[in-house]
């Protein structure tokens, strides 16, 4: 499935909406979407995550560099991720930073 | 730290050699670049599903099989260009997929690195977290230098009851 990645800012939360597959290939882009989000201020980031359909670690590692960019007081969220996805982000032990949340 | 790829191996190409219908066997050669990734999991995942694994361990091998072709495009050939044959079979008790490349000899075990959970993700140094993911995912997971050649193996158990 295709990889697409859209941003919205509303009321300084950021909301990033993932479809596809986020592999090596495609992670560049959540990248730069992830540092625009830093880069206007959010004071939260929530990452829908429902028709995301595979993550590799290329993409856990764009939730680190969101973590290095926004500081300790932005609330991460991935929303609605997939049993197999949000094994992997607990499995990377990136749920003590980043909130795992059903949709 | 063992390896028993030798007779694993030598099972495997036995099995390959044999008539069709008693195990699949495939392979694929692709450049080793990042759009290869593409292909190499639309290989394992039409090997996967032939086996009829379950969703979880499709996913898990496919996860697997991507992450340790992502590390020989970054880390093995480290942008030179280079090749990855990827081939894998189904034995009547598990799947198969075999990676080899002619990097300069690499052992992606030896990258791995369990997350450290006790540091604050943003100072967390993720290098080995996708060769500690593809570990984990899948049942076995060998590695060997033949003929200077690194030769991975990832294997996925089948479920016993069809």
């Amino acid at each position: 499935m295709a990889f697409d990645v859209r941003l919205r800012i509303n009321d300084k939360v950021a909301t990033i909406e993932l479809s596809g597959e986020l592999d090596a290939s495609t992670a560049g882009e959540f990248h730069d979407t992830v540092s625009q989000a830093a880069g206007a201020g959010a004071v939260e980031l929530v990452i829908r995550a429902e028709q995301l359909g595979y993550l590799s670690s290329a993409g856990l590692r764009s939730l680190v560099v969101a973590r290095q960019k926004m500081g300790d007081e932005v609330r991460i969220a991935v929303v609605g991720a997939s049993e197999p996805v949000a094994r992997t982000i607990r499995l990377a032990g990136f749920d003590h930073s980043i909130d795992l949340v059903d949709a | 730290m063992t390896f028993d790829f030798e007779a694993a191996g030598a099972t495997k190409a036995a099995g390959v050699a044999q008539a069709p219908g008693c195990g699949r066997a495939n392979a694929l050669r692709v450049p080793a670049t990042i759009d290869s990734l593409e292909p190499v999991s639309d290989f394992v995942l039409g090997l996967g599903k032939q086996a009829r694994l379950p969703e979880s361990s499709l996913y898990r091998l496919r996860l697997a099989a991507d992450e340790l072709a992502t590390n020989i495009v970054l880390h093995g050939y480290r942008g030179e260009p280079g090749e990855i044959t990827v081939d894998g079979g189904i034995d009547p008790g598990d799947v198969w997929v075999r990676f080899q490349d002619d990097a300069p000899a690499f052992d992606p075990r030896q990258g791995m690195r369990a997350p450290a959970l006790d540091v604050p993700l943003a100072e967390r140094e993720i290098g080995g977290l996708g060769v500690f993911l593809a570990f984990t995912a899948v049942d076995t997971f060998e590695y060997e230098l033949v003929a200077g050649r690194n030769v991975s193996t990832l294997v996925m158990r089948r479920p016993t009851v069809q």
